[in-house]
C-alpha cells in the first residue's frame, strides 16, 4: 500500500529535478562564466558577475525590492487584517462567499489586471474621458511614480493576507475571549492580549505570501513604474534579454538564497511549522 | 445562623428567539455558600450561569450583587470569575502567565487597591506589584497542587492539570463569586471524585461563594450546601442535598435525584396511606383525606423480611451484584419494585418486603406529570 503511494510521488520528483533543481544548479555554474547566452564557447571562469552586483543600479534595485515589498506588505497587513477581522466578527452566514468575492480579482490575469490598473493611473483614461464629457476635468496621473508601484503591489497581493488571517482568527475559540473578559479585560485589551497574539500565525503567513512575490516580481514595477522604479526582478529580466545569462543567474540565485533565509528564520521562530499550514 | 445574601437573581427571563430558556427565575445565593444548579442538558442551568457571569444579557429581570444592580455591566466589571467547561486556557501563554493573566492586565489603580499599596511610593510601585502578582500566581498554583508547573506549556498538560490551571486562574483574582460550568465533566471518574473533594475543601478554605453547574446528581450531592434542581428554565426545588433526596417535591426531582420507586397511592387519612392494595403507616404529611398521591420509596428503604411478617410479598425477577449490595427487581402484584439488600437471593424466590413509616415519602400528584 505504502509502496504504491510512494511511486505516485515520483512524477513530481522527476518534474522538480528536471525543471527546478537542475536549472538552479546550471544557473549556479553560469554565474561563474561570462557566456553569451547558453554557449560556453570562448567563455572563461571568472567573477565578473559578482562585481556587477556591486554596481549602483543593481544595489538600488535590490534596495527598491526590499523597500517596496516591505511597505506594501505592511500596508496590506493593516488593511487585510481589519477586513478579515470584520468578517470574522460579523454574523453573516455565508462567509465563504464573501471571502471568494475578496479574492475575485485574483481570477483575472495578472498582466491584464496590472495593465488595466496602469491605464487608470494615466492622465487620460476611460474614466476621465467619460467625466470630460459632462465637463468634469479631473485626473490624477500617477503612473510611473513610486506610489503607483505600491498601489499596484497592494492591489495585487492584498487577498493573500485576508485569507490566512481570517483562517487563523476562525481557529480562535470564542470561549478564550469570554475568559479574557471574565478576567477583567475590556474588549480592546482582549483583542490585543488574546485575539491578536493567537492570529499571529496567519499574519506571518500572510506577510510571506505578500513579501516574497512583491520582492521577486517584475511585472508590477515594469508596467506601473514605467521603468522609473526598478526591482531586482527587472534587472534579471534585462540581463537575460541582453544574453547576459551569467549576471541574471547570479541575481536569481541571490533571490533564492534570500527567500531561503527568510523561510529559515520563520522556521526558527515557529518550531512546529504551523505558520505555513 | 443569619446568612448574608451575596447575589440575587430577580425575575430573570432569557429567550433565544422564541424559546424561553430561563423563565422568570428567582434565586438568592448566600455568602460562602456552595450552590449547585442541577438539571439535564437544556434545562437552562448554563444560561443562568452565563447571565450571572455577564456573558448573556437577560431579556428581563435583574442580577443584584451585594445590593447593587449588575444586570447591564459587562463581565469585566463584575466581581465574578468563571471556570469554563472546556477550561478556555490561553494556548499562547505558559501556566504561570495564564494564572497571572487577569492581574497582569489590571490597571495600577486597581492593583494598588487589590494589594493595599496606598502608602507605597510611586517609584517602587511597579516592581512591587510585579513581585506581588508573581507571588499570588505561585500561591494559587500551590493551592491547586501544581507547584513546579509554572513554565509548562498549556498543551502539554493533561485534562486534570488544565482543569487545575483554570481554577487557579480564576481564584487568584479573589472574586466574591466563582462560577463553575461543569468543570469536571471531561475528567475520568477517579479524578473527578478527587476534584470534587478538593473543590469543596478549597471553597471552605477560601470563603468564596461557589455557583456550580452540573448534570451529575451525585456530584451535586457530594459538594453542595444547597442544590437548585432546574427544569425548563425554572427552579423546581431548592434545598440541601439531604432535603432534596429525602423529600423530592415531584416526580421530576425524584427521578433525577437517585433511584426510587414511585407508586401511585391514596392518602386515606392522617398518617395512613394506601398503595399496592395495602395500608401503610406514614409520618408527617398533610393531604386531603382520600386524595390521590404518589408514594416514593428509595430502593434502600425496603426491608426484606420473613414472608409471614411482610406487608408486601413478591417474587425476585433479577439480581444484580453492585459491590456493597445486591439490587433486586421484585415483582409485587404486577408492579416491579427496585430493592437494595445485603443478603443473597435467587431468581424466582418469593420475598417479603416491609417499609418503615418514616421511609415513606408522599408527593402531590402533578396532573401534567402523570405518566412521566
Amino acid at each position: 500500500m505504502n509502496k504504491a503511494f510512494r511511486k505516485l510521488s515520483y512524477p513530481y520528483l522527476v518534474w522538480l529535478t528536471v525543471f527546478a533543481i537542475i536549472p538552479i544548479f546550471v544557473m549556479f555554474i553560469l554565474s561563474f562564466f561570462n557566456t553569451e547566452g547558453l554557449s560556453f564557447e570562448g567563455s572563461s571562469f571568472n567573477f565578473n558577475s559578482f562585481v556587477t552586483v556591486a554596481d549602483e543600479a543593481t544595489l538600488v534595485a535590490i534596495k527598491n525590492s526590499f523597500l517596496y515589498a516591505g511597505i506594501s506588505t505592511t500596508i496590506s497587513l493593516v488593511l487585510g487584517y481589519f477586513v478579515a477581522y470584520q468578517l470574522f466578527k460579523s454574523k453573516i452566514k455565508n462567509k465563504l462567499l464573501i471571502l471568494t468575492i475578496f479574492i475575485l480579482p485574483m481570477w483575472s490575469n495578472l498582466l491584464l489586471r496590472t495593465e488595466a490598473l496602469g491605464n487608470m493611473m494615466e492622465h487620460n483614461n476611460i474614466i476621465t474621458s467619460l467625466l470630460a464629457r459632462i465637463n468634469i476635468n479631473f485626473s490624477i496621473g500617477i503612473k510611473g511614480t513610486p506610489l503607483a508601484v505600491i498601489v499596484g503591489l497592494i492591489f495585487t497581493y492584498l487577498p493573500f493576507v485576508i485569507l490566512p488571517v481570517y483562517t487563523a482568527l476562525e481557529k480562535i475559540e470564542y470561549s478564550l475571549q469570554e475568559a479574557s473578559l471574565d478576567l477583567g479585560l475590556t474588549e480592546m485589551k482582549t483583542f490585543w492580549k488574546v485575539v491578536f497574539p493567537l492570529s499571529l500565525k496567519g499574519v506571518i503567513t500572510g506577510s510571506i505570501l505578500v513579501f516574497l512575490p512583491s520582492l521577486s516580481g517584475f511585472a508590477v514595477p515594469e508596467i506601473l513604474g514605467k521603468g522609473n522604479v526598478l526591482f531586482i526582478g527587472n534587472i534579471i529580466e534585462q540581463a537575460f534579454k541582453n544574453m547576459n545569462y551569467s549576471f541574471g543567474s547570479l541575481l536569481s540565485i541571490l533571490i533564492i538564497v534570500l527567500i531561503m533565509a527568510a523561510l529559515l528564520i520563520v522556521n526558527k521562530v515557529d518550531k512546529e511549522g504551523e505558520t505555513l499550514l | 445562623m443569619e446568612q448574608k445574601v451575596i447575589i440575587e437573581l430577580l425575575n430573570v427571563t432569557k429567550k433565544f428567539d422564541d424559546d424561553i430558556i430561563v423563565n422568570n427565575l428567582n434565586l438568592a445565593v448566600y455568602e460562602n455558600e456552595f450552590l449547585t444548579l442541577l438539571g439535564p442538558s437544556g434545562c437552562g442551568k448554563t444560561t443562568t450561569l452565563r447571565i450571572i457571569g455577564g456573558f448573556e444579557e437577560a431579556n428581563e429581570g435583574q442580577v443584584i450583587i451585594e445590593g447593587k444592580d449588575f444586570s447591564e455591566l459587562p463581565p469585566y466589571a463584575r466581581p465574578i470569575n468563571t471556570v469554563f467547561q472546556k477550561y478556555a486556557l490561553f494556548p499562547h501563554l505558559n501556566v504561570i502567565d495564564n494564572v497571572a493573566f487577569g492581574l497582569n492586565n489590571r490597571s495600577y489603580d486597581y492593583l494598588v487597591n487589590f494589594y493595599h499599596l496606598e502608602e507605597m511610593p510611586k517609584k517602587e510601585l511597579k516592581k512591587k506589584v510585579k513581585e506581588l502578582i508573581k507571588a499570588s500566581a505561585l500561591e494559587a498554583l500551590e493551592l491547586v497542587n501544581l507547584k513546579g508547573y509554572e513554565n509548562r506549556k498549556i498543551n502539554n498538560l493533561s485534562g486534570g492539570q488544565q482543569q487545575r490551571v483554570a481554577l487557579a486562574r480564576a481564584i487568584v483574582n479573589k472574586p466574591k463569586i466563582l462560577l463553575l460550568d461543569e468543570p469536571l465533566a471531561a475528567l475520568d471518574l477517579k479524578l473527578r471524585q478527587k476534584m470534587q473533594y478538593e473543590l469543596k475543601e478549597m471553597q471552605r478554605k477560601l470563603g468564596i461563594t461557589f455557583i456550580f453547574v452540573t448534570h451529575d446528581q451525585e456530584e451535586a450531592m457530594t459538594m453542595s450546601d444547597r442544590i437548585a434542581v432546574m427544569d425548563q428554565g425554572v427552579i423546581v426545588q431548592l434545598g440541601t442535598p439531604r432535603a432534596i433526596y429525602n423529600e423530592p417535591v415531584n416526580r421530576y426531582v425524584t427521578k433525577f435525584i437517585g433511584e426510587s420507586n414511585i407508586i401511585p397511592g391514596k392518602y386515606l387519612k392522617k398518617d395512613l396511606v394506601h398503595f399496592m392494595g395495602v395500608d401503610f403507616e406514614c409520618m408527617g404529611y398533610k393531604f386531603k383525606n382520600n386524595e390521590k398521591v404518589d408514594v416514593v420509596i428509595r430502593p434502600e428503604d425496603f426491608d426484606v423480611v420473613d414472608l409471614d411478617k411482610a406487608k408486601l410479598t413478591g417474587t425476585v425477577l433479577s439480581i444484580m451484584f453492585k459491590g456493597v449490595h445486591n439490587e433486586l427487581m421484585v415483582d409485587v402484584k404486577g408492579v416491579t419494585l427496585k430493592v437494595n439488600t445485603y443478603e443473597n437471593y435467587v431468581v424466582g424466590e418469593p420475598i417479603g418486603l416491609k417499609v418503615d413509616p418514616y421511609e415513606i415519602h408522599i408527593m402531590k400528584v402533578n396532573k401534567d406529570e402523570q405518566g412521566v
